[in-house]
């Protein structure tokens, strides 16, 4: 079963489409307001927590790996704020495969005339973690207050871009590894993997040293999530880390595209 | 069922528990593959004592030995049982679970046991292998003191059951109980012994954890079988276990109570 093509559809009407899912998604969570409130008082609560027990570390320290308390609270800020982006943005969607091609959903996205990685990725949204993001980016404020050290206009910029980059990085991998659903039918689990391997953001990937070191930044890409970004808020990364992320970015995210386009061409669909 | 008939049925059940655990094998392996994050900690406590020299008397080959253990200790006293009580309560699976002669905590019980057989099977032979090419990874205690410390991960087993089973029980009034748990378990994962060893926290805070029920299942162990602990802080830390299992044993089973007249209410 192929049906990921869709002629004559425009960029407008993709847009269109988004807003008519985002406001679904926001109107079926608004019934459960509560739930959003306790979702930011437990986002705000693992945050403050994690920040103090950073300190236990610095008790014994100055710095880590020529990494100050302040510089990594930077750091685990840009975790939470990439770690929210995943919940909020990524997860609701990717994690779905698993049913989708269980119960055979999948057959039924494919036959819309919208671009089926389009459907997979970006129909629903989970508006309850919206504040994680916010909280982390919050967090990375803080950080820099306590250096002393505001970022000029170029490292913000830098910033801006290296996050980008992360997002869809993230979400590219994402991709990769649930496309394996198509085959294995079930990926439960897989999601947790992605968690795990994003927690070890929490912590610049010079902590680790050596070999694990350059797997986080050659292998599985977290050094581009939460290191690098903050790197360049902190002064210590040039434009060369902008492009070299930019790029493995956009290589990871043609890869999923393709690979997802590879794994529908063997898909024979629930009823068959 | 009697009480004196569970302990006859027990070992049938774990067979199918063992069998279930075998059946979805691919699960283990990722989640073994997710439990990364003892060894981010042990990581982050190497680049400190690499500039420190040591933390608190602790150097590197302890940090390396601390942690292991607790990777190894957490696999078998972690209790995911709140979320089968939460969906069967909310559901109504609860329902079918109850036509059955045994009482679902027994279960959710041997669910958990079937999963940590499995796991056990193949992370101790891969621990024991790891010691024995790693020198850093040392356990200067006698085989009583190791047996002391296999009896404390099961009582922190235990300890971890019937907290999760008490808190779950609020789930007959409540669908915030998830949330609920959570954040009491986040308040427990800081002081349990994963971030740091309770040694070296501030001595007040120390003091606190050391009463609360969370390093049961973690440090209280680890501290055992790395040999930091002498007679009495063993026997104290016994106590500490007894007292909150035998407090949330309680609850649970009053809640229970409460509970299931609340449920059949609502059923009938």
């Amino acid at each position: 079963m192929t049906g990921s093509q869709a002629p004559g559809l425009r960029a407008g009407t993709y847009l269109r489409l988004l807003g008519i899912f985002y406001r679904n998604s926001l109107l079926n969570e608004m019934e459960y307001r509560l739930k959003f409130w306790a979702n930011v008082g437990l986002s705000l609560f693992w945050l403050v927590w994690a920040a103090l027990s950073v300190r236990v570390y610095f008790r014994f320290t100055g710095t880590i790996a020529g990494w100050a308390y302040h510089e990594v609270l930077v750091v685990m800020g840009l975790f939470f704020t990439v770690n929210g982006i995943h919940q909020a943005l990524i997860a609701p969607n990717l994690a779905r495969m698993t049913e989708y091609v269980q119960k055979g959903t999948l057959d039924y996205l494919l036959t819309k005339p919208v671009d089926s990685q389009f459907l997979v990725s970006l129909r629903h949204i989970g508006v309850h973690n919206w504040a994680d993001p916010l909280l982390g980016l919050g967090l990375v404020g803080y950080g820099l207050a306590r250096g002393g050290t505001a970022p000029d206009a170029g490292a913000v910029g830098l910033f801006a871009v290296l996050l980008a980059a992360a997002t869809v990085l993230l979400y590219g991998v994402s991709l990769l590894l649930q496309t394996l659903t198509i085959w294995s039918v079930s990926s439960r689990g897989m999601d947790d993997v992605i968690e795990g391997l994003l927690e070890t953001g929490r912590f610049p990937v010079s902590f680790y040293g050596g070999a694990v070191q350059g797997l986080l930044t050659a292998v599985v890409p977290v050094a581009f999530m939460t290191t690098f970004p903050a790197e360049a808020l902190l002064g210590r990364a040039g434009w060369p880390v902008a492009v070299l992320a930019v790029t493995v970015s956009a290589t990871i995210f043609l890869a999923a595209s393709v690979f997802w386009r590879f794994a529908l061409r063997s898909y024979t669909g629930a009823g068959s | 069922m009697t009480t004196r008939a569970v302990p006859r049925v027990y070992p049938a059940l774990l067979r199918a528990a063992w069998g279930s655990a075998v059946a979805y094998r691919g699960q283990v392996v990722l989640w073994l593959l997710t439990s990364l994050f003892p060894l981010i900690m042990m990581a982050v406590w190497l680049s400190v004592v690499e500039e420190a020299g040591t933390a608190g008397g602790f150097d590197g080959p302890d940090f390396v030995s601390y942690y292991v253990a607790a990777a190894v200790t957490n696999h078998f006293t972690v209790a995911w049982v709140s979320w089968q009580w939460d969906e069967d309560i909310r559901t109504g699976g609860l329902s079918v679970k109850l036509l059955k002669p045994l009482d679902p905590f027994h279960h959710h019980a041997i669910e958990q046991l079937g999963k940590k057989l499995l796991i056990g099977a193949v992370l101790l032979p891969a621990v024991a292998a790891a010691a024995a090419v790693v020198s850093s990874i040392r356990y200067p205690v006698g085989p009583g003191t190791a047996a002391v410390a296999a009896v404390a991960v099961v009582a922190g087993f235990g300890l971890n059951l019937v907290m999760a089973s008490a808190f779950s029980m609020l789930s007959f009034w409540s669908t915030q109980v998830h949330n609920l748990y959570q954040l009491w378990w986040g308040v427990g994962f800081f002081l349990s012994g994963w971030v740091a060893p309770l040694e070296l926290f501030p001595p007040t805070l120390r003091r606190v954890a050391v009463l609360l029920p969370f390093r049961s299942s973690l440090g209280f162990p680890v501290e055992i079988v790395t040999g930091r602990l002498d007679g009495r802080a063993i026997a104290a830390g016994f106590a500490v276990t007894g007292a909150w299992s035998a407090g949330f044993l309680f609850v649970y089973r009053v809640l229970w109570r409460r509970g299931l007249r609340r449920y059949e209410a609502v059923g009938a």
